[in-house]
């Protein structure tokens, strides 16, 4: 399993591609939009924005792993990869995980570097540190349990980049990560509590102004734990299936 | 004594039947290949002796449950954005093996495969030839007791071909069982010493080359040229005619020969050709299956 996983990363750290989405888009994204919103206001009342916007940049891209998640197990599916390991002593469940590892490694570094950027550049607060690395990990189990299963069931690439742009655009819309929940109609409002970016983002947001109880850490740790785990569990129903596929 | 036995698998794709019981005997030691058109199922009795396909009725059973097998699928199923090193390592790896073993290894099979200038070169990097030298390399890291290669020569040029039918001497003398599939006979007929032809999911003919090629093999002499065709010649074998040639089918060629030869000086006439052609599995072949297109 460390074979794939250190392989993985090895594609994954050469390929330029990958670095734009997971970094170099969101730096952009987050600087562009700060600057708009924040036009003509004083440094009170830009605060509650860049701190609106750094963790919900940060929740909303991490999303987009789930392509790179999809066009790897593709890949691998349509090049006789999967096949050929298929016949080495590695069992399948084995090469599951070692697709997933290395990605939650990748997510977790473009949690940490995102939010350091939002410290470094616009000095938003990190009040409960602790909390936020809990969240970081979370956040980053429940977007590649839910990377996993879309890799898995889907049986294209230009499906998994479709459903990606919903799940993270569409979730960003209605989670509050674009514009406050406050300015959203009430009905929209609660819809946006089915979705995981809805939770991630309340937690960061709450964890950095110190404000974020114990009670709803724990709720909102579970929820998103909730959403990876029912990730990894589609994963796995439809893994069998996807190995058919494979190998016939 | 045989080191692998396939004994009745069927393997069915929904409503296709894609092997229909087959049942086969690998000797140890030798090169055996198999034989058919595209969908013939070579592919997929090749995966289930692998272990790639496990949904199947029948029974593959090998004298040593610990042999090792390697596999060389017919894609080139590499990671081509990293370097053959890589790919060599990650496989390895899979193997079992680590550290100075897997380096020594590694080492050994570039050696091999010829590719020891370009370890640390991309894949991608790579011609087709050098890339489904590198999709053999990586089956022989283990030094595996059988090898199964799916058609490891598709689209390459005849120097990396002969490069690879010289590397599965090289294997057969270290003393690797081979199973070698392909739709070129004339692979087969250089460098397997047994074959066994498939054709929609059965086999139609298995055995040792050189007796397939007794038994159904019939020497023919192709003829050319004006008036060269003497009466009664159907009385040797099968007669194939075409214009101004024809193509004598015959268990006694050399009394054919002579016969034809008479009628020449007799009547005068000078042949363009004249030629005793020794038979070839090819022939073989399309005679068991016929030579219609499969889908």
């Amino acid at each position: 399993m460390n074979a794939i996983i250190k392989l993985e990363l090895k594609k994954n750290i050469q390929d330029r591609g990958m670095i734009f989405w997971t970094l170099v888009l969101p730096i952009l994204f987050t600087v562009l939009f700060i600057s708009v919103f924040t036009s003509g206001l004083n440094e009170a009342e830009s605060q509650p924005v860049i701190l609106s916007i750094v963790p919900g940049y940060t929740v909303m891209f991490v999303f987009f792993i789930m392509i790179t998640m999809t066009e790897s197990m593709i890949k691998d599916q349509n090049n006789g990869l999967v096949a050929r390991i298929a016949s080495t002593p590695l069992s399948s469940y084995l090469y599951l995980l070692g697709k997933w590892v290395p990605y939650m490694y990748i997510v977790f570094i473009q949690i940490v570097i995102l939010l350091l950027f939002g410290k470094v550049v616009y000095n938003v607060p990190i009040e409960q540190l602790f909390y936020i690395i809990v969240l970081a990990f979370i956040l980053t189990f429940m977007v590649t349990g839910l990377g996993l299963a879309l890799a898995i069931l889907v049986k294209t690439t230009n499906m998994g980049i479709a459903l990606t742009q919903v799940l993270a655009l569409g979730g960003a819309l209605i989670g509050g990560l674009w514009m406050p929940l406050e300015m959203m109609p009430e009905l929209l409002q609660t819809i946006s509590r089915f979705t995981p970016q809805y939770w991630g983002h309340q937690g960061f947001r709450e964890a950095m102004t110190g404000t974020l109880a114990m009670g709803d850490f724990f709720k909102i740790s579970s929820v998103l734990l909730g959403f990876g785990i029912l990730g990894f569990i589609l994963a796995l129903i439809g893994y069998p299936n996807f190995l058919k596929r494979t190998t016939g | 004594m045989e080191v692998l036995k396939v004994d009745q698998i069927t393997k069915k794709y929904e409503k296709k039947t894609a092997l229909a019981n087959i049942s086969l005997e690998i000797p140890a030691g030798v090169c055996f290949g198999l034989v058919g058109p595209n969908g013939a199922g070579k592919s997929t009795l090749l995966k289930i002796i692998a272990s790639v396909i496990r949904n199947f009725q029948g029974k593959i059973r090998l004298t040593n449950p610990r042999m090792k097998i390697g596999y060389v699928p017919q894609e080139i199923a590499l990671e081509e954005t990293v370097t053959a090193q890589d790919n060599l390592v990650f496989f390895g790896k899979l193997y079992g093996l680590s550290g100075k073993a897997l380096t020594l290894r590694i080492e050994e099979v570039l050696e091999e495969i010829g590719l020891t200038e370009r370890a640390k070169d991309k894949v991608t990097t790579f011609s087709g030839g050098m890339k489904r030298r590198l999709n053999i390399g990586c089956a022989l890291l283990h030094q595996p007791d059988l090898i199964i290669m799916d058609e490891p020569t598709v689209g390459i040029d005849p120097q990396s071909r002969r490069y690879i039918f010289q590397m599965i001497e090289r294997l057969k003398q270290k003393g690797a069982t081979i199973i070698y599939a392909s739709h070129y006979m004339e692979e087969i007929e250089r460098i397997c010493d047994e074959a066994a032809f498939l054709d929609h999911g059965k086999v139609v003919e298995n055995g040792r080359i050189s007796m397939i090629l007794e038994k159904h093999g019939k020497p023919s002499i192709f003829v050319s040229g004006n008036d060269c065709m003497p009466s009664g010649l159907e009385s040797f074998g099968m007669l194939q005619e075409k214009a101004e040639s024809y193509l004598l089918i015959t268990r006694d060629p050399l009394q054919a020969m002579e016969y034809i030869v008479e009628y020449c000086k007799r009547s005068g006439s000078h042949p363009e050709r004249l030629e005793l052609a020794k038979p070839r599995l090819e022939d073989i072949f399309f005679s068991l299956t016929g030579s219609q297109l499969r889908e």
